[in-house]
Formats: C-alpha cells, structure tokens, sequence
C-alpha cells in the first residue's frame, strides 16, 4: 500500500527561539540511521503528552487518541529527514497529526458540518457586538469553579474545525498562520473558527453553569 | 493622521488581543485610541477576560498524560522502522498508467495501447 504524506516543512519554517535544538547543526545528508533516531528521541519525542491531549481533542476517544499518536510519531519519523533543524518542530508535529486525523480518522466518517456553516469574510466587529452581556466578574468566578470534566465536555461539544483552532490557539498557543498552516486553511478561516469556538464554547460553559444553578437563571432554586 | 476611531478599533479589538497585529503603526493607532476611549478600553477588557478564562479553563483540563502502554508501543515502533531503514528494506508501489487509442476508419478499427507514465511511490518516505 502507498501511502502519501503531506508533510513537507513549508511555512512551518521559521526559526523557533525555543528549541535549543537549533543550536546544534545537523548534517542530514551524512547523519546515520542511529543518529537520526537518536535525535529524534530527544528532540520529538518530549511532545507526546500534549500531542496525546491533543488527539483526544480531534477524536474523542482515548483509543483512537492513541493510535492517532502511533501513527502520528511513525509518520513523523520516516519523515523526519524532510524536518529542517531549528525550524519549528512542535508545529511541525502537530501538522502531522492533524494531517494524519484528516486523512485517516475522519476520512469514513460523516463530518459533522459546522452548525451555520463558516464565514470566510469574517468581521470582527461581530465580537464587540454579541458579547457586551457577559464577562461578568461574578460569572467568571462560576466558570473557574467547574470541573474539569464539563470543560472537556463543553470542548468535545462545539464542530470539529471550531475545536481545533481554540485548542491549537489557547492551550498551544499557536499564532493564527501556525495554524493555517497546521490546519490547511487561510488565516482568515482560522480567525472566523477560533472567534466562533470561544463563543459557542463560552455560551455552553455558562449553560452548565445555569445547569448546575451556578448562575443567576438556572434551574436550581 | 490617525483614522482610528471606534469601530475601526472593535473591529480589531480581537487581533489586537491575540496579538496578532503586525503593522506597528496600526498596533500604535490602537493603543492610542483605547488609552483615550474608556468604552473601547472596556470592551477591550471585556473579551480579553474572556479569552483569558477560556485559556486558563483549557489549560487547566486538557492536560492528559500519554498512557505508559503508548510510549511502549511508540519506542517498540521506532525500533522497528530504524531497523527497516538499515535494512534498506522499503516498500515500492510501482503505478503504470496507459493510453489507449481507438480509431474507426472505414469500419475498420484500430487500437493503440502505450505506457505513458510510471509512478513509482516508495514506503518508508
């Protein structure tokens, strides 16, 4: 069977202050089966847990998280040779596990299509507009009271494409053309999801808020 | 001349949050223009709360660790693949595409088949 991947370092390109590793210089064309497998040991192998948390946000199931990861480290390592030293190896990963996730794990599925559908030509204007009833500071104190299992609940709940730009910007800090390139789409569409993840994201965490009579409104008397 | 007013500035409020605006000057012309409009400055406050409890909430609960067995599975994989590499041992999927070329003439018919490609796709990459 052939398989194709489309992983080849691209926009991912750019010096990443962070990896230590850019210090060292690597000669890919004379480095050795070992040594390569050694660097990549040390150097990518440290991202298995956040890539893990990150394949139980794509999939939602613990099982297929791990064989995403598997699958994701066994892309990434046949080809690692293509990676350049110094560049951006955390994104560079996350583009091969979102890649393999596309490809393979939701290519039989019927994707759940984002409930309005996307706008491209995003205004941020909508933001200001639709949020200047909440942030309340006694709400915010609700919010940070709930457990854990709701927040991944509330996260598993909002369309795929949604849950990967909120989880790719606000717990791995992506900038917005990480992401595209991560994902594949404009940097625009990456503003139009992340923008709407938060807010369909916020709406269902004070929804369970009211559920559990947190907030003012709630069913609990 | 700063062109900045407010709705040009809410328009931007989350950009500029994010930290996502390039243009220094227009970063400037923000800065300026919520330095001097309290109800920007507030909306401004008001979805930067916002993303920063949604940021903590995450953080705080999407941070699994890989199960053990999985760490296994990918050392054991990693081996695996090193030793098919030292090995040479790769697997190639040759595809041959063909043309095919049928002319009628009088009846008569005449078919002509030629290779016109040959991809060769090799795993490991």
């Amino acid at each position: 069977m052939a398989i194709t991947l489309e992983v080849m370092p691209t926009e991912l390109s750019t010096p990443d202050a962070s990896n230590t590793g850019a210090l060292v210089r690597v000669d890919r064309e004379k480095e050795s089966a070992a040594e390569r497998t050694k660097r990549f040991e040390r150097d990518a192998l440290q991202y298995m847990n956040q890539l893990y948390a990150a394949a139980l946000r794509y999939t939602r199931n613990p099982d297929d998280a791990q064989d995403l990861v598997q699958d994701t480290y066994a892309k990434a390592y046949t080809s690692f040779h293509q990676f350049e030293p110094g560049t951006n190896l955390k994104a560079w990963l996350y583009r091969v596990l979102t890649t393999t996730f596309i490809n393979t794990y939701r290519k039989d599925q019927r994707r759940p299509q984002s409930a309005d559908g996307e706008i491209e030509d995003w205004q941020l204007a909508d933001a200001a507009n639709h949020t200047s009833d909440q942030g309340k500071s006694t709400e915010d104190v609700v919010l940070e009271n709930l457990p854990d299992s709701d927040i991944k609940r509330a996260l598993a709940e909002i369309p795929e494409e949604f849950r990967m730009a909120v989880y790719l910007a606000d717990v791995e800090g992506f900038s917005y053309k990480e992401i595209a390139d991560i994902v594949g789409v404009p940097t625009g569409t990456v503003m139009s999801r992340l923008h709407r993840g938060r807010k369909q994201l916020r709406e269902k965490l004070t929804e369970y808020a009211k559920e559990l009579g947190y907030v003012k409104g709630g069913a609990k008397s | 001349m700063s062109t900045m007013n407010c709705q040009n500035c809410q328009d931007s409020l989350i950009l500029f949050i994010d930290n996502e605006i390039d243009d220094s000057a227009q970063f400037n012309e923000i800065a300026f223009h919520l330095q001097g409009c309290g109800l920007c400055r507030e909306r401004m406050e008001l979805e930067r709360r916002t993303i920063s409890i949604i940021r903590a909430l995450l953080t705080r609960s999407c941070c699994e660790t890989a199960p053990e067995t999985l760490q296994e599975r990918i050392a054991h994989q990693i081996h695996e693949l090193e030793s098919a590499q030292i090995a040479g041992f790769t697997q190639t999927e040759i595809i041959t595409q063909y043309r095919r070329t049928e002319i009628t003439i009088d009846g008569e018919t005449q078919i002509e088949i030629e290779t016109s490609r040959e991809i060769r796709r090799d795993f490991p990459f």
